[in-house]
């Protein structure tokens, strides 16, 4: 069975078999369990317990104490990626705009300060670039996933 | 006497006391906003009553409201926890002057102490140390900051802004050097009104290197206050604690003596009763310094529980009933580590989180406690703190205590929210960590540029594996909840692919 999924910006596909109780990948073997854990053993013969969860399109997986947020990516989506904006990380309130449109930036600089869960977020620009448009002035009620501000490479 | 309880309180802190007054035999009455409703702590109270309103200032924070649900349900004493209005004087008062038992200090007491400029004057005064600094009198935006200024040239670089009003790390600043003062006054002081709706912010020099030291200190009505030994909570990041512990690794039994006479002399300067905190910073030279007393239960106050033996919540409420408190002479037995388990995204500037709980399995085995106010199934909101649970361990020895801990984060798992479980599992490993060579800058000092996950491409390909075979099989899917349309909260998955890791 063949899969799509998008991690960390980049698309990868996997391909697993089925042999009755066994899952495979490569020298790998998983093995899913009557409460919903997987058991991977690999080459080495070494198992390790995996937990999963799906929350909307993504694949939450804990395995060997991290944790990957895997989307699933259905054939034929279009995951147009536009995705250049700086989101709200949750609904607030803005405090202080630091940049004007047309501006060039750096990576890590400050673009504004935010207001949520009576703290204050630093959004910082993720890249180098210039500013297209800003979105909102200080003191506009934001929403989650609003895009605050939009940059070109 | 006490008969019934009001926790004027929710999540984790509610839960913890409500549990108490069910082992002390006390009825218990829970109060709840409507976002609330079905959250754990409702369901550990003899009556759960749901507040009206919206907002936080209109429901837990709602002092005429509660007290109102107080007296029509026949309340004799309420029990305020930690943050909402357990240090508010006035509500303290009004508690009193409705005939009800308030389990914590003095009205008086909490106002000289919940003021921090007040209780810079008052520590003075009664001869315990404080930091080097200056209180700020002015008020207005531009008279504070040419004072604070003014007063910086003194105080000298690198310094701490801190909120007359402040706590849990807001309307704080750090400031390495003049050209950032300005802007850091106006952070700091508009992060204070908006939290505290008081805006007075003074100075105290940054100690670098310090680690933050506190006591907890248990005052009856029978004139007996004593002190219960210290945490060192310098593990901090945006001036929040995530990483707690007794005993401190560098303490001695003089030293715990003296800081303990100090703590006991803050707490009797303001005829403190009930439980309390004073905190230190203590300097690598052994000298400490008052940084401010706590004036209700700590959020980190079970590693005392843990290696005193003494029940804080049940001396609280035993104080509050007039009743001596139960505790012998103090005596630590072996060593408890705290972590602070939050919805948060500690590769991102330990952003808040938020997020269905789709799996939530705690640690068990030896030593282990787990104090939380969630559950598997719950939703992670914005509405109120991102503190999801603390993660407590008990072992012999401190070495054994972090291998403990290391163990029981290896056992955690949680997903459908980003948490700080990873960032917590690393710091245990930190050799500062290790050796107890801990300071309040060790988490800026450690990841200068910010903390990242260090996972192996092994480990991904196997959770790549593992996705596709959950696909396959059709495993666990987690209903998502639609947010309700009156709050206006967008879906948290539509960011999904760019806040999480």
């Amino acid at each position: 069975m063949q899969h799509e999924f998008k991690f960390a910006g980049e698309m990868i596909e996997v391909t697993i078999a089925r042999d009755s109780e066994n899952w495979m990948l490569g020298e790998n073997r998983a093995q899913v369990l009557a409460d919903g854990r997987i058991l991977v053993t690999s080459s080495d013969g070494t198992s390790k317990f995996a937990h999963s969860a799906k929350v909307g399109d993504v694949w939450w997986i804990h395995f060997d104490g991290h944790i990957f947020c895997i989307e699933k990516s259905e054939a034929g989506s279009s995951n147009n990626d536009s995705d250049e904006g700086m989101t709200a990380p949750m609904p607030g309130k803005i405090l202080e705009v630091k940049v004007a449109d047309g501006e060039s930036v750096e990576s890590g600089q400050l673009l504004l300060i935010m207001e949520a869960m009576k703290m204050e977020h630093r959004i910082v620009a993720p890249s180098d670039g210039m500013v297209s448009k800003v979105n909102f002035s200080a003191g506009d009620q934001v929403q989650q996933g609003d895009v605050l501000v939009e940059m070109v490479d | 006497m006490i008969n019934t309880v009001l926790v004027a309180n929710r999540g984790e802190i509610a839960c913890r006391i409500l549990r108490a007054c069910t082992e002390a035999g006390l009825e218990s009455i829970a109060i709840y906003a409507h976002n609330d409703a079905g959250s754990m702590f409702t369901e550990l109270a003899t009556v759960a009553i749901p507040l009206e309103g919206e907002t936080i200032a209109e429901t837990y924070l709602n002092q005429e409201q509660i007290l109102a649900i107080a007296a029509s349900h026949g309340a004799d004493a309420i029990h305020p926890g930690f943050g909402f209005l357990s240090e508010r004087a006035d509500f303290a008062k009004a508690v009193i002057d409705a005939g009800i038992n308030w389990i914590g200090p003095s009205p008086k007491a909490i106002e000289m102490m919940g003021d921090k400029m007040t209780a810079r004057m008052t520590m003075k005064a009664a001869g315990v140390p404080v930091i080097p600094g200056e209180e700020i009198e002015s008020e207005d935006e531009a008279a504070m900051i040419s004072a604070i200024v003014e007063a910086s040239h003194r105080v000298g670089y690198p310094l701490l802004l801190k909120a007359s009003s402040g706590g849990g790390g807001k309307g704080m600043r750090k400031v390495e050097e003049p050209t950032n003062l300005e802007e850091a006054i106006k952070g700091a002081r508009r992060e204070a009104i908006a939290a505290f709706g008081d805006g007075r912010v003074y100075v105290e020099r940054l100690l670098t290197g310090s680690k933050h030291v506190e006591i907890q200190v248990l005052a009856d009505k029978h004139g007996r206050t004593i002190h219960l030994g210290e945490r060192e909570c310098s593990v901090q990041r945006r001036h929040q604690k995530v990483f707690e512990e007794s005993p401190c690794p560098v303490m001695t039994s003089d030293l715990r003596s003296r800081m303990g006479q100090a703590a006991v002399m803050a707490a009797k300067a303001v005829d403190y009763v009930g439980a309390g905190t004073v905190e230190f910073l203590l300097d690598s030279s052994g000298e400490f310094f008052f940084l401010e007393m706590n004036t209700r239960i700590q959020v980190e106050h079970p590693v005392t529980e843990m290696v005193t033996g003494v029940d804080l919540v049940r001396e609280q409420l035993r104080i509050a009933a007039g009743e001596p408190m139960s505790c012998g002479n103090l005596m630590i037995r072996g060593h408890s580590i705290e972590v602070r388990l939050y919805a948060e995204d500690a590769s991102n500037n330990f952003l808040p989180a938020i997020g269905p709980l789709a799996i939530f399995r705690p640690p068990v085995g030896p030593g282990i406690r787990l104090d939380t106010g969630v559950r598997e199934g719950d939703m992670v909101t914005p509405n109120y703190d991102p503190m999801l649970a603390k993660l407590i361990v008990w072992a012999p020895s401190r070495p054994e205590a972090l291998e403990r801990m290391r163990r029981a984060l290896d056992e955690f798992v949680v997903l459908g929210t980003t948490t700080n479980i990873r960032f917590l599992r690393e710091l245990c490993d930190n050799s500062d960590v290790v050796s107890g060579n801990t300071d309040t800058m060790l988490i800026d000092r450690v990841w200068p540029n910010g903390w990242k996950p260090n996972y192996s491409q092994t480990s991904l390909d196997a959770a790549l594996m593992v996705a596709a075979v959950s696909e396959s099989a059709g495993l666990h899917r987690v209903q998502v909840h639609e947010s309700e349309s009156n709050d206006g909260i967008v879906s948290p998955f539509q960011t999904l692919n760019r806040r999480y890791p």
